[in-house]
């Protein structure tokens, strides 16, 4: 069984990325699949008077509305999925992620939330093909 | 009347007021993302009431911290101390949170509105404080660009939160800019302070632009530089395995 990380923003261009992967399982590959999002850091300027309780619950509350999209897909087509919430830089994040868990290959859209308009290939997914050590491919 | 026109053609007043903009953004912002954040887990009513409290509270400490400031800022020294003071703001902005492995300021989380107002009021104080001194070292002396300071704060506190935070995600380039800023207005603060004053005109007129910009550049540098000393931050905050029902068998 292969593991399959997608990261996931919450735009419709990752989404797309999921559907490639259901498309793929329709077509007989097994695999186990697992989201990812990875929440931007606040500021120590801000965290240093809040609790860290607090903080946590706040990125996976955003965490989990940026999921949301893609867990909808998945359950609709019946397939299990893991999903997991990481807070950080989001490319190296992204790639420690798939090192982390023994992912055999990154699944993503090529421009998320944060790509410019007209931009063929967005910043997170540039550093991600640099700084993964899996496969990655790109969904448009 | 010409006069009023005079005034406000004045570049330095319109740079001043950009400058206190782009300020404003990030500090009180800040705050406003403080606010919401402390308030988080309380009920409802209990979380309006909080934010209300807490906005009025960062409010009524910038008058009265602008009040005090405006009046210092020709005492002799203060100047150099209001600009390290900066700096300290600048890069302290810069920095991410801390990881899983560092203790964090051992806040607790707030259980009711007596509790989250605590922290707010806290938290309120130190960064009227900061935003107050970047107005008025941005403002150079000049009582109306302190007073739209504190105007242009008012919304960004009650309403910042949301903004600042998807501004910051679309162009987290803003906050290195932002640090850049204090940093410039810093070093600007310092070299023109009472007792410096003279002396630099004289011997150093160089140095009113090779502050700033060297203020700018350090602001940068320092915060690059701490960031990456500090471990990289790297959270996992949930694991969970969907089985969803499986409609079609397999």
């Amino acid at each position: 069984m292969e593991k399959i990380l997608i990261p996931v923003d919450g735009s419709a261009n990752a989404e797309r990325a999921v559907v490639h992967v259901i498309a793929m399982i329709r077509k007989g590959r097994a695999v186990e699949v697992h989201l990812v999002n990875v929440q931007p850091p606040l500021r120590e300027n801000v965290t240093r008077f809040i609790a860290r309780s607090e903080i946590e619950g706040y990125h996976r509350e955003e965490g989990e509305k940026a999921l949301a999209g893609a867990k909808k897909r998945l359950a609709d087509a019946g397939i299990a999925a893991t999903s997991h919430i990481g807070v950080g830089p989001a490319a190296e994040t992204i790639a420690d992620f798939a090192t982390d868990i023994g992912a055999d290959e990154i699944v993503m859209g090529t421009r998320g939330l944060g790509g410019l308009a007209g931009l063929l290939l967005g910043s997170v997914a540039t550093e991600v093909i640099r700084e993964a050590k899996v496969p990655v491919t790109l969904v448009k | 009347m010409s006069e009023v026109v005079e005034f406000f053609s004045q570049p330095h007043f319109w740079i001043g007021l950009l400058q206190i903009i782009g300020i404003d953004i990030l500090l009180s912002g800040d705050n406003a993302v403080v606010i919401a954040l402390a308030c988080r887990s309380l009920p409802a009513h209990q979380r309006r009431r909080g934010i209300v409290l807490g906005a009025a509270a960062a409010i009524v400490l910038r008058i009265i911290f602008a009040a005090f400031i405006v009046h210092l800022l020709a005492v002799p020294y203060l100047k150099i101390v209001g600009g390290a003071l900066l700096f300290w703001i600048a890069i302290k902005l810069l920095l991410p949170e801390e990881g899983d492995d560092q203790d964090s300021g051992g806040v607790d989380a707030a259980r009711n509105l007596f509790q989250a107002v605590k922290t707010i009021v806290i938290a309120d104080a130190v960064m009227s404080l900061d935003n107050v001194v970047g107005i008025a070292a941005a403002a150079k002396g000049d009582v109306v660009l302190v007073a739209l300071g504190l105007v242009i704060s008012i919304p960004l506190i009650v309403y910042g939160s949301t903004l600042i935070l998807k501004l910051l995600d679309r162009f987290p380039i803003i906050v290195a800019a932002g640090g850049a800023l204090l940093g410039y207005i810093a070093g600007e603060t310092m070299v023109t302070d009472i007792v410096l004053l003279d002396w630099v005109h004289e011997n150093a007129a160089w140095l009113h632009y090779a502050a700033p910009a060297g203020g700018a550049v350090f602001v940068v540098a320092a915060g690059m530089i701490v960031a990456r000393l500090r471990r990289r931050v790297l959270r996992r905050i949930e694991q969970r395995a969907a089985e969803p029902a499986r409609s079609d068998g397999r």
